[in-house]
């Protein structure tokens, strides 16, 4: 076979934990080679590996048939490796052209070149059709378009085996299908592509095989199209997972939040981000917020929990005015916030698991007396939540959030918010790059705070996600809500055009216009 | 070294900062010993053991003095890292202090109704309350108005230098010597045998309040929600802010706390009846400064900063004493201000052992 | 990387303090002499500022060297961790440890450090230069070890006021630092001399003028630049700079404006071109005679020494000096006169202020 990249045998510990353990990962020239596991299963460290951010302690790496040594992402890059982090890996105040140029700056006398790094960045951006406004500033645009920038990264550089993590976790469903329309043009040019997911739906659509991986050993490679979602979410979590989301009926219960009439201005800009938005969440009900990245959202939970001030407008807890109450107040009433950034909001980083768990409840009698924290009822209270929420993590409650996996901190998040026994749940993208064991257990979390009456306000830019999850779902387009639908009656199709501002509710036709 | 470097790693956050500071100080020493070399490679060594010696070399009354000046950058250092603890870079130390050093030689001059030992206290409460103060500006500033707390608080440090000057001048001027009259003797810090038991003039009390704020700071930092939100406010303004922290009432709490250390700390200088008096001079104080190194040297931990403290008087000391030797007093300067300065290399130290480790035991796959 | 280019930066910083203190080796500030045995005899103590600091620091040690090269003793000086009593004294038990038998103390800071000394070390000998011992009272004990050495400002203020007069200034200033009794003394000379040397010139009744005011430091500043511009911008021809670091910001002014300065303490030509005299105290030679008295077993322990013309302890620099009309023979002639207490030169205690020094030819014009 004409293998592109072999990684034979490849072994990689820390300390005495075997991340990748034999490993074995070979990619044909011109496929799309998928490389499913779940969190901690070793994926993201054998293409560290192979990028050259890890030495293996064993295995040989072989690129086009000759044996190589990677030792940094440098040689990667000779190799014609690149790759497109989970987490992106842009600098804030750069603009989007010199964050594509960065570390391949032609220079002439000492002076960058910009101009025709500009041009090929453009023929790039249209040729893939990744829309890019070369001119904003990173720290300015949205997680879709970053990650876009990420990819043009990899093509300005001319790579020829792409590595993308988790690329589809923030984008839209019509994005991943450009996404996936891309990357079966780029192989068609004879790059090769390995593509780290855990979304089956995506590895059936685009992938030509399939190796999985669990527990940092190799499970198997196998071709998609002869293997059924079923059998490799098998081989993933080594049982059998239910896709189909089972959930009672809403009862349709008494509001618990209510939101009339809000504005939100961006402070820079100036412009409307939320345009007098109204709606209400009721007790036992997910209400699901559906739209593309960027459409007011995340400034709408913003407004809600007291992260962004209000323009003007009104929030009702339970019939209580809170709009002009303080974040704390907010949160003693029974808000929670799953948020949308979990490592810039929703956790300290530099905190361990247990200082964490009490990020809202510390001041609280059960942990504090005199003004001195109870450091064992802490301890306690963390270890409570490790067992109960099954977070896992190399030191427990003593563990430092930074040093633990993208899954576990959001199972740290969830597990404090839902403790707290809150009235209302507010979720934003709370699955976002997990594997498919966190999200069926986020998702168990939310239906069963549902089943217990509370209400859930879930903000989700995954299709399946709002289909599947919400009793109620409202489309936001620019601002505005444009639709109030019901899963039962509608398609991904019908929210598509919604979510795309092509179609209106006529409720919300008139109410707007009134 | 490598399988101890890891035993330190494993589980000891402290050990990482332990290793890194002795890693930065073992490189100042090194370099000072080349600067030795190349002044006077004769004497190099015995000079060198001189330094290393520091306060050991003179028996009781060194130490006595390494005590001495070790009170007034330990206050200083413990200003800079309880604001770094924050995410607040308290350059204004310098400012804070010599605001301090001012207040409580005034009401030591002044005050001369207070009797006995309520005077000295009653002075370095008065340092504590000026040191405060020139604090507090900052804070509020950015706090309010989101002026940085470098810029606001440089310019507080000149503000204060001149104001000072501006202050003495015109109450406690002492017109012969153009500096601060003495203080009057019930002002002066006791000090309790003190200076018997070490043979030194300059030894009193000071050293024992610095201790009692390390350990008082520590306390605050590590064991009470309000160091809690300190220390959230410093790491993520962000994650903070969710967890409905007021971040600005922290701010401004945390530049007045670190304004009424580095203000205790030119109270304590002051009235330690050493014969130190305020001077008229456009001079910034430099212990504002030196505390910025020995925050650094003890990576922000209040107990680091404590033997940072005493370890960069030691060498200053040490410093002194190499004068026994032929070398020029101004190259002697440039040695212990290299030693001391090559102590703010233990973060670059402390990061490259975390990053080494990092890759060793790196838990589990994705991030 | 990031690491490297750090260790690089920190390479860097090395590589200029090993710069930095090669300089300082090169520029020969000979700290100490050699000596085999490891100690050192005559010791002297630096005041604030370094050795070369052009003042006090540098002209008595200038006589140190002076008398330890000719008599081929061991010298070195030493430099306290601060300014406070303790560290000079500090440094005092430091130049002891390194077998110093006398020590050298230029400056008023050092009264109360050897206050203390003179009782701790009766057997070593100390030379404090303008200032006597004291608890902090101002009642000077002069131990049998000590000997005070003052010198008489008033003399040296009174040559350089004639000098400038008889060179034909008549628009002139006196900028002091602060009033302290040394200060002042120059400046009532100096308004003296001035006016002895219209008298003798015959000239009208205050056809001389002289700005008068003491800004309040030691130290160079641009307000003090500013205050001299703009005595010469309203016509002063000449000022007596006699307050430290404020000479440089007198220089300064005159250097833009093309006028003079006359120097104070130290011969202070060599610092700019528009110093046309210096009114000086002679610490060289101070030190030199009284290191002389020492080793001849002539020690004048006790005594609180007013050094004035008499025995050379004030003088102006006449070989570096710039003047068109007044001549050395003019220079001694009055040098001669004051000598012999021809005439009475009224010394800070004697009057309220200058402009009650009952001079007629002279005009001040007291500026606060």
């Amino acid at each position: 076979m004409d293998y592109v990249i072999e990684m034979n045998k490849i072994t990689k510990t820390f300390g005495d934990f075997k991340a990748v353990d034999d490993v074995t990962l070979k990619v044909e020239r011109g496929e799309i080679h998928a490389l499913l596991g779940e969190n901690g299963a070793g994926k993201s460290t054998l293409m560290s590996v192979l990028f050259g951010l890890y030495t293996p302690e064993a295995g040989e790496i072989i690129i086009d048939k000759k044996k190589v040594k990677i030792n940094n992402p440098n040689d990667a890059n000779d190799l014609g490796i690149g790759m497109v982090h989970q987490h992106f890996k842009l600098v804030h105040n750069f603009t989007v052209l010199e964050s594509i140029v960065l570390g391949m700056e032609d220079t002439k006398n000492g002076f960058l070149k910009m101009d025709e790094a500009r041009k090929k960045v453009e023929k790039l951006s249209d040729r893939y059709k990744l829309k890019i406004d070369p001119d904003a500033q990173i720290s300015d645009i949205t997680v879709g378009m970053q990650q876009r920038v990420e990819i043009l990264k990899m093509l300005y550089r001319d790579n020829d085996i792409l590595i993308f993590d988790e690329p589809t976790a923030v984008l839209t469903q019509q994005e991943i299908e450009e996404l996936m329309k891309i990357m079966r043009e780029l192989t068609e040019e004879g790059k090769s592509i390995v593509f780290i997911t855990h979304k089956l739906n995506e590895i059936k659509e685009a992938a030509d095989r399939c190796t999985v991986l669990r527990k940092g050993k190799y499970i198997g490679t196998v071709d998609v199209k002869t293997t059924s979602k079923e059998q490799m979410s098998e081989m993933m979590v080594g049982r059998k997972v239910s896709f189909i989301i089972e959930k009672s009926d809403a009862k349709n219960l008494s509001p618990v939040l209510e939101v009339k009439n809000m504005t939100i201005t961006n402070k820079f800009t100036k412009k409307n981000v939320v345009k007098n938005v109204s709606f209400n969440v009721k007790k036992g009900e997910i209400l699901c917020i559906a739209g593309i990245d960027g459409n007011g959202q995340s400034e709408l939970v913003q407004g809600i929990t007291g992260l962004m001030a209000i323009n003007s407008g009104h929030i009702f807890l339970n019939g209580k005015d809170i709009t002009k109450k303080s974040i704390r107040h907010k949160c003693i009433e029974g808000i929670a916030h799953i948020p949308e950034d979990r490592q810039r909001y929703g956790l300290v980083l530099d905190y361990s698991l247990k200082e964490n768990a009490v990020l809202q409840t510390y001041y609280q009698p059960c942990f504090q007396k005199n003004g001195i924290i109870k450091f064992d009822a802490v301890r306690d209270y963390a270890k409570k939540l490790i067992s109960q929420y099954d977070i896992r993590s190399s030191q427990d409650e003593d563990s430092i959030v930074r040093g633990m996996s993208g899954g576990n901190q959001q199972k740290l998040i969830v597990a404090r918010e839902i403790d707290r026994n809150p009235e209302i749940v507010i979720a934003v993208q709370p699955t976002r790059g997990l594997d498919v064991g966190a999200i069926e257990y986020i998702h168990h979390q939310l239906l069963s705070q549902r089943e217990d009456g509370k209400a859930v306000l879930l903000v989700s830019f995954d299709l399946d996600e709002v289909m599947n999850v919400s009793d109620r779902i409202l489309v936001m387009f620019e601002g505005e809500i444009v639709g109030d639908l019901n899963p039962k009656n509608t398609t991904v199709q019908e929210l598509g055009l919604f979510m795309s501002g092509s179609k209106r509710s006529e409720s919300y036709e008139i109410k707007s216009k009134a | 070294m490598k399988s101890k470097a890891k035993l330190n790693i494993t589980n000891l956050n402290w050990g990482v900062s332990f290793l890194s500071a002795v890693m930065a100080i073992a490189i100042g020493l090194l370099f000072g010993l080349v600067i030795l070399l190349i002044s006077n490679a004769s004497e190099a060594l015995s000079g060198f053991a001189a330094i290393v010696q520091g306060g050991f070399a003179d028996g009781a009354k060194g130490i006595g003095d390494v005590l001495y000046n070790a009170t007034p950058i330990i206050m200083t250092g413990l200003s800079v890292g309880f604001a770094f603890k924050t995410g607040l870079f308290n350059i204004g130390s310098s400012g804070q202090f010599t605001m301090g050093a001012f207040a409580a030689v005034y009401v030591g001059i002044k005050w001369t109704f207070l009797s006995g030992s309520s005077h000295w206290i009653v002075a370095l409460l008065a340092a504590c309350i000026a040191g405060a103060l020139w604090g507090l500006l900052p804070g509020i500033l950015k706090a309010v108005a989101n002026v940085h707390e470098v810029i606001s608080s440089i310019m507080m440090n000149y503000i204060g230098m001149y104001f000072v000057n501006m202050l003495i001048v015109s109450n406690i001027h002492d017109k012969i010597k153009n500096q601060s009259l003495p203080v009057s003797k019930t002002a002066i810090i006791p000090k309790a045998g003190l200076d018997k038991v070490f043979g030194s003039q300059n030894i009193n009390i000071g050293i024992l309040i610095a201790v009692l704020m390390v350990v008082i700071i520590y306390f605050l930092i590590n064991k009470t929600t309000f160091g809690y939100e300190l220390k959230a406010c410093g790491y993520s303004k962000d994650a903070s802010k969710y967890a409905g922290i007021n971040a600005k009432r922290n701010i401004i709490l945390s530049m007045v706390i670190a304004g009424a250390l580095s203000g205790l700390g030119g109270g304590l200088l002051y009235l330690a009846g050493s014969g130190k008096y305020l001077q008229v001079v456009d001079i910034l104080a430099p212990q504002g400064f030196n505390g910025i190194s020995v925050a650094l040297l003890g990576m922000s931990n209040p107990i680091g900063i404590l033997f940072a403290g005493l370890f960069i008087a030691h060498i200053t000391v040490g410093g002194v004493n190499l004068q026994l030797y032929s070398f020029a007093p101004e190259v002697i300067d440039i040695i212990i201000a290299a030693i001391i300065y090559c102590g703010a290399f233990a973060l670059l130290f402390k990061n490259i052992i975390f990053k080494f480790s990092k890759r060793k035991e790196k838990e589990g796959e994705g991030i | 990387m990031k690491t490297w280019k750090k260790i690089a930066l920190a390479v860097l910083a090395m590589a200029m303090v090993f710069a930095l203190a090669a300089c300082t080796k090169d520029q020969g500030n000979q700290a100490s002499s050699d000596s085999a045995s490891g100690t050192y005899e005559i010791a002297l103590i630096t005041d604030v500022g370094t050795i070369d600091d052009k003042s006090f620091n540098q002209g008595a040690w200038e006589g140190v060297v002076a008398y330890a090269e000719e008599n081929k003793l061991t010298y070195k000086y030493y430099k306290p961790s601060e300014k406070s009593d303790d560290a000079y004294l500090t440094s005092i038990d430091l130049a002891v440890k390194a077998g110093a038998k006398i020590i050298v103390c230029p400056g008023y800071l050092f009264e109360i450090p050897v206050y203390n000394a003179q009782d701790k070390y009766p057997d070593i000998k100390f030379i404090i230069l303008d200032g006597y011992p004291h608890t902090g009272d101002y009642t000077p004990v002069v131990k049998e070890n000590t000997l005070s050495i003052f010198y008489t400002e008033q003399e040296a203020g009174f040559l350089a006021g004639y000098a400038a007069v008889k060179d034909g200034y008549t628009k002139m200033g006196f900028m002091g630092g602060i009033a302290v009794p040394a200060v002042i003394r120059f400046g009532f000379g100096y308004v003296q001399g001035a006016d002895y040397a219209a008298k003798e010139m015959g000239l009208a009744d205050g056809s001389v003028e002289i700005k008068y005011t003491y800004v309040g430091n030691f130290d160079a500043t641009p307000e003090n630049m500013a205050k001299a511009a703009s005595w010469y911008n309203e016509g002063t021809e000449v000022i007596f700079a006699c307050g430290g670091a404020v000479g440089n910001s007198v220089m300064k002014a005159a250097e833009t404006a093309k006028t003079k300065v006359i120097g104070v303490d130290v011969d202070q030509s060599a610092e700019s071109e528009t110093v046309i005299t210096s009114s000086m105290k002679n610490l060289t030679k101070s030190v030199y005679d009284a290191l002389t008295e020492y080793y001849g077993g002539k020690f004048r322990g006790g005594e609180i020494l007013y050094l004035d013309s008499s025995v050379g302890g004030v003088q102006l620099p006449m070989e570096s000096s710039k003047f068109e009309k007044f001549t050395q023979k003019d220079y001694d002639t009055i040098y001669n006169k004051i000598i012999n207490k021809e005439i009475k030169i009224l010394g800070d205690q004697d009057a309220k202020d200058a402009s009650k020094l009952e001079t007629t030819k002279a005009v001040v014009d007291l500026i606060d």
